[in-house]
């Protein structure tokens, strides 16, 4: 089952980067599959978990760099295609089942979209439409490597918190973040992808999500959520002068991150509670 | 940082970035002032008249210019000898004393990550329980090893 979830996981990145690099309609199923392919893998992780086996958010390297998307459609077929064949080894039927017949549709419609040029890796570092100094330039090409990572990290972290929860306070919580993060994520990949710099987020380091000290974690977690605020406002100064609806765009994303904290507070008043 | 072609490239796919499940040495840099750090893991053969560094991996908790400086130095690393390896680090090191301490900071835990796993190699040697050794970095060529007790690679 650990290459079932493995592969789970690095099917899910490929085909979300896949939908970053469609300058189509494929885009948005392509973003509607990866979204399906995370549901399987928290899926499969929580089986793992009923069953007492060990696992981690290890993974392979994910070959991204085409030319053409229908390079990219038949590496993700190809993969899909390993996870139905390891499926036959899972022994919840109805599990099984569920994750075959969404792979055999997918895999059809993927066998039947429009082959595209890709230009996710030009390293144009342009966005349509919108100039910018070499100096803005720069600082947006740094915010979104750190950031697109960033946010994948906060999307594993949240993740395995809430597979190993049982506590419904708790999980509502971080599924909001989860959900926030995948949306910062989408935009920032967005944004990579036009600008001709798309990368899979990095590994990330056992010792980040397997979170001993939540209270810890969350207090931590609260201090670099103010300093991505800052990060935010000093883009948004940075671009601010070259491009008004960029500059807008990150004070959006500042302020969300208010919501960010209120929420990591919340659920620090509730362990202190918990624990008191 | 620069941000030229081969940046970029590295950034976007940073070379030897993972984990090593064959590896028989593990090291860590850390930065005290802010919890960075990178881990270096490598394998050496051993069956050869001069051991060298067949195959290594970084993980990295930390910045972008960290993620460029691991990718970038354990490329260079891949395919030296031990006493190669130190020279690579000496180099670093020198060439890092240099910058301002800030910018000196993300190569230079990468290059005591390469240092502590070589190290942690030789110890083995004698020792094949011998913890990973972890260096923090101190803008100096001296790294400070971290107590004993503590010095085990997470």
């Amino acid at each position: 089952m650990t290459t079932l979830l493995i592969k789970t996981h690095e099917a899910w990145l490929e085909m979300m980067m896949a939908g970053f690099m469609s300058h189509t309609n494929n885009r948005e199923t392509l973003l509607d599959f990866s979204d399906i392919l995370f549901r399987h893998f928290t899926w499969l992780e929580q089986e793992m978990i009923r069953n007492g086996e060990t696992y981690d958010y290890d993974r392979d390297d994910i070959p991204i760099k085409v030319e053409r998307l229908e390079t990219m459609l038949k590496a993700v077929i190809a993969r899909l295609l390993e996870i139905d064949l390891q499926l036959l080894g899972l022994e919840n039927k109805a599990l099984a089942e569920r994750i075959a017949s969404d792979i055999s549709y997918m895999t059809s419609v993927l066998h039947e979209m429009n082959d595209e040029v890709i230009t996710a890796f030009n390293m144009s570092r342009k966005l349509p439409g919108i100039t910018l100094t070499q100096e803005a330039t720069d600082a947006l090409t740094i915010f979104l490597f750190e950031e697109s990572y960033k946010e994948y990290e906060l999307i594993m972290i949240y993740n395995y918190l809430k597979q190993h929860s049982g506590d419904a306070f708790l999980n509502r919580i971080f599924q909001i973040l989860i959900d926030e993060s995948f949306f910062h994520l989408k935009r920032f990949g967005d944004m990579m992808a036009k600008m001709g710099i798309l990368a899979v987020p990095r590994t990330i380091m056992k010792e980040v999500y397997q979170v001993e000290d939540v209270v810890g974690f969350l207090k931590t977690g609260i201090d670099e959520e103010l300093a991505a605020k800052e990060e935010c406002r000093k883009l948004s100064e940075a671009v601010a002068q070259d491009n008004a609806q960029l500059a807008k765009f990150f004070d959006f994303i500042n302020n969300q991150e208010n919501y960010h904290i209120a929420l990591m507070k919340e659920a620090l008043a509730y362990y202190a509670k918990v624990a008191g | 940082m620069e941000m030229d072609a081969m940046v970029l490239e590295h950034m976007m796919n940073p070379k030897n970035y993972g984990s090593l499940p064959t590896a028989n040495a593990e090291g860590m840099g850390k930065n005290p002032q802010n919890g960075e750090k990178v881990a270096v893991y490598m394998h050496v053969k051993e069956d050869e008249e001069k051991p060298y560094i067949d195959d290594i991996r970084f993980q990295a908790i930390a910045c972008s210019t960290t993620v460029v400086a691991g990718s970038m130095l354990t490329e260079e690393a891949k395919g030296l000898t031990l006493d190669g390896a130190k020279n690579l680090v000496n180099a670093t090191m020198q060439l890092l004393e240099k910058l301002p301490p800030e910018d000196a900071a993300c190569s230079e835990m990468v290059a005591l990550a390469i240092k502590a796993a070589v190290d942690t190699y030789e110890k083995r040697k004698d020792d094949p329980e011998y913890p990973s050794i972890t260096y923090q970095i101190g803008g100096t060529c001296t790294p400070k090893e971290e107590n004993t007790n503590d010095n085990t690679a997470h």
